[in-house]
């Protein structure tokens, strides 16, 4: 944060232990005796007009998780650590930026220029990286030097808890120099494996996994612009070319996209994401690029240039066996115009969640007879050949638009279990001249319980000739004293 | 106007310029199916072209049944021969109250549920332009477009376009106007939807029998309209005349009971014109 003289400091506080203490500040803050883990009422007492805040976790993770994505511009593997820390595997990235000294610079300065401090350290093993960047000076740290150069840390270098430090603390083990070179067995046998494990793991005689926040993508191309750029037609254009340096790589693994996203670096740490899905494996550059148009022109007014994007990255999340691939030679026909092409288009711009078709499931209930599910989505999973269909009625049994929830109505009926003879939809009343039934369809016990209802389906038709699908929700007497009716479906 | 923009060919522009004023030459672009109905077909120049846009209207919510089931019934038996595939666009404001269609209701009208494809978009002009990009695939039997009333970015130029597309395309598209007034349009035909009391079957004649429906054809590029009584045969997927041979031809359009308030009051007496006194 940058300093503002002429106004009160600004603090965060956050009630550790029923008391409320400063856990972050403003660097001029410190010259007036604020420091952090101080309590509320002392500051207060130093600084009356002290600028307070209280502590949101949920936007410091957001922010944090924020700053990963940005960092993906380093490397794609970025794991969160705590509330305040970043773990980046930079294993064969730092020459992409002319070394680690300008790779460690480059951070640097771009994360002061958005307004955070920050404190780096490059090591061999996340763990002493951890050590330095907390409790050290050293911002890089020589291969294999990494046990050096920690062993003057204090022990809560190596991520333990306060405890556990304090009861090392009281034998007289301060740095972790101390018990770096102790017999393990009896160190292990006092104070637990825990702590073998986090000094081995600093020291790099055990591996330390991170777990990084995104996938890694199957392939990626990158492109870097000098200048950032804002124009929509630049990006579009930026997108083609991508696409087209990716096509070789997916054709010497022979494989389809079916899944890619393009991500947009912006200049002051913004990440915009686009993520199309293709029905079919794809291996055209047009095409791939003209279902990111779609997606653009879908949300062009919500994809903020800002200052402008510096860095375009494709990535392929999910690619497939490449098959066919083979044209036409006398009937040409031009691929953008084929089934496959529309599906990826409609579902590129309206998003794959609105481009439906029905999957089925084997039960009696109506409503949960069918749904309607992304058409990209189901791959095979359901198989719809298993559901039995009616064939073709000239007398239907089953409505031909069924509500998407049934509608209740007043019916007059007689008990039992007549049809009624006339009701009440939409506050129209309707007389009933014909009717079939009733269709019984039992309730699912093992779904909704034992006390549901079962229904009596029946189908009317009016005085008019409107015809419909009616329910009588409960059996007479045996289930309900006073059945109610429900409107469900219409007869085309 | 965009339409015009995006033909590239003399042979487009030609097409556009027949769609604008219709005359004879216009019909050697269509193929044409008979409905087998002598007086329709007459009526239609010989049947219902299949690569164009139709528009199918009911005027009250509870008619919507009906009117899907003719677009169904046209998109089953005129659609788009070598392929079977039916797109179904819906209007967002269609969809607050006028349902789904039911695979079971589908597969009993003839129709197979698991070659037809919804598009639900948020926007109305998120669903236009997914009926115009549908329109220009080829690879669909049919595509239908759910649109409730008369909104205002549907017009004109943008029926025209449809038409324009189904045309290049060979893809039946058809307009199910929901609750909606008539509205000058490109389409090819407009039909008007209405119900009838069903004719009872012989097994069961307390029941509802085959549905039937009062169709009025108030557009017809061909010029002449008319009304007709047709009801869809599923299992030979095509319109029947549906007149039975025991009832009255006559339909009259009734007038609607109001929907919230009790009947209408009974007539008290006849109003006559008295000369004026002056």
């Amino acid at each position: 944060m940058s300093a503002r003289p002429d106004s009160p400091p600004i603090a965060i506080t956050d009630t550790e232990k029923n008391a409320v203490r400063i856990v972050a500040h403003e660097a001029h803050a410190a010259r007036l005796g604020i420091f952090n883990r101080q309590s509320l009422s002392d500051a207060r007492a130093l600084v009356p007009d002290l600028e307070c805040h209280a502590r949101d976790r949920d936007a410091d993770h957001e922010l944090l998780g924020s700053l990963a994505a940005w960092c993906e511009r380093y490397t794609p593997l970025v794991a969160l650590d705590g509330d305040d820390s970043l773990f980046m595997d930079v294993t064969g990235c730092t020459h992409l930026f002319g070394g680690e000294e300008s790779f460690i610079a480059d951070i640097e300065t771009r994360l002061a220029a958005q307004g955070f401090s920050v404190r780096t350290c490059l090591a061999d093993t996340a763990g002493a990286a951890w050590a330095m960047a907390r409790h050290g000076t050293g911002r890089i740290i020589a291969r294999d030097q990494h046990a050096q150069a920690i062993s003057a840390l204090p022990l809560a270098a190596l991520r333990l808890d306060t405890n556990l430090v304090t009861s090392l603390g009281r034998v007289g083990f301060k740095t972790v120099g101390c018990i770096a070179d102790l017999p393990r067995a009896p160190l292990a046998a006092r104070f637990g494996t825990h702590l073998l494990d986090r000094l081995d793991q600093a020291s790099g005689r055990q591996d330390e996994i991170i777990s990084p926040l995104m996938p890694v993508a199957e392939l990626a191309a990158e492109k870097r612009f000098a200048d950032p750029i804002v124009h929509e037609d630049d990006i579009k254009r930026g997108i083609a070319l991508l696409a087209g340096n990716i096509i070789a790589l997916l054709e010497r693994r022979d494989l389809g996209v079916r899944t890619c996203e393009v991500k947009l670096f912006r200049v002051d740490g913004e990440v915009q994401s686009l993520s199309v899905h293709a029905a079919n494996p794809l291996r055209d550059a047009d095409r791939i690029a003209a279902l990111f148009h779609e997606r653009l022109a879908r949300l062009h007014t919500d994809l903020d240039a800002g200052f402008g994007f510096d860095i375009m990255r494709l990535n392929i999340l999910q690619a497939d066996p490449f098959n066919g691939g083979q044209h036409d030679l006398v009937e040409h026909k031009d691929a953008g115009d084929s089934y496959a092409a529309l599906i990826d288009r409609l579902g590129a711009r309206l998003g794959t969640d609105r481009v439906l078709q029905f999957s089925f499931a084997d039960t009696h209930i109506p409503e949960r007879r069918f749904a309607l599910v992304p058409i990209s989505g189901r791959d095979g999973k359901t198989d719809p050949d298993q559901v039995q269909l009616p064939g073709p009625a000239r007398t239907p049994t089953r409505p031909l638009i069924l509500l998407e929830r049934p509608e209740p109505i007043d019916a007059i009926a007689q008990v039992p279990d007549s049809p009624p003879s006339r009701f009440r939809w939409r506050k129209v009343l309707y007389e009933i001249a014909r009717s079939e039934g009733p269709e019984r369809i039992a309730c699912e016990w093992w779904r909704d319980g034992r006390a549901s209802l079962s229904r009596d389906y029946f189908s009317v038709e009016d005085t008019q000739g409107y015809r419909f699908w009616l329910f009588r929700h409960g059996l007479y007497e045996r289930e309900t004293t006073r059945p109610d009716w429900y409107m469900h479906g219409l007869f085309s | 106007m965009a339409a015009i923009a995006r033909t590239r060919n003399a042979d487009a522009a030609k097409s556009l310029v027949q769609d604008l004023c219709p005359g004879p030459g216009d019909s050697a672009h269509e193929t044409g199916a008979a409905f087998d109905i002598p007086a329709l077909d007459q009526h239609l120049n010989g049947g219902m072209c299949s690569n164009a846009l139709h528009e199918v209207r009911c005027s009250l919510a509870r008619d919507f049944a009906g009117a899907a089931g003719f677009a169904l019934g046209l998109a089953a038996q005129f659609g788009k021969r070598d392929a079977n595939r039916i797109l179904w666009v819906i209007d967002p404001a269609a969809s607050v109250d006028s349902g789904l269609p039911f695979p079971d209701g589908l597969s009993e009208h003839g129709i197979d549920p698991k070659r037809m494809i919804f598009v639900r978009p948020i926007t109305l002009q998120d669903a236009l332009w997914s009926a115009d990009q549908a329109a220009k695939c080829g690879d669909l039997s049919a595509v239908i477009f759910q649109v409730k009333g008369n909104p205002k970015p549907f017009d004109m130029t943008a029926t025209r376009r449809l038409m324009l597309r189904a045309r290049e395309s060979g893809v039946l598209v058809c307009v199910l106007r929901q609750s909606g007034a008539e509205e000058a349009s490109a389409a090819a035909t407009r039909w008007h939807v209405e119900i009838m009391p069903s004719e009872p079957g012989p097994d069961f004649e307390h029941g509802p029998g085959q549905a039937r429906h009062v169709h009025t054809l108030e557009r017809n590029r061909h010029g002449r309209t008319g009304q007709w009584t047709l009801t869809w045969n599923p299992e030979k997927r095509a319109f029947e005349d549906g007149i039975s041979k025991t009832q009255t031809t006559h339909t009259v359009r009734r007038i609607h009971a109001p929907a919230d308030r009790p009947d209408r009051p009974a007539e008290m007496g006849q109003v006559v014109d008295l000369e004026r006194a002056s």
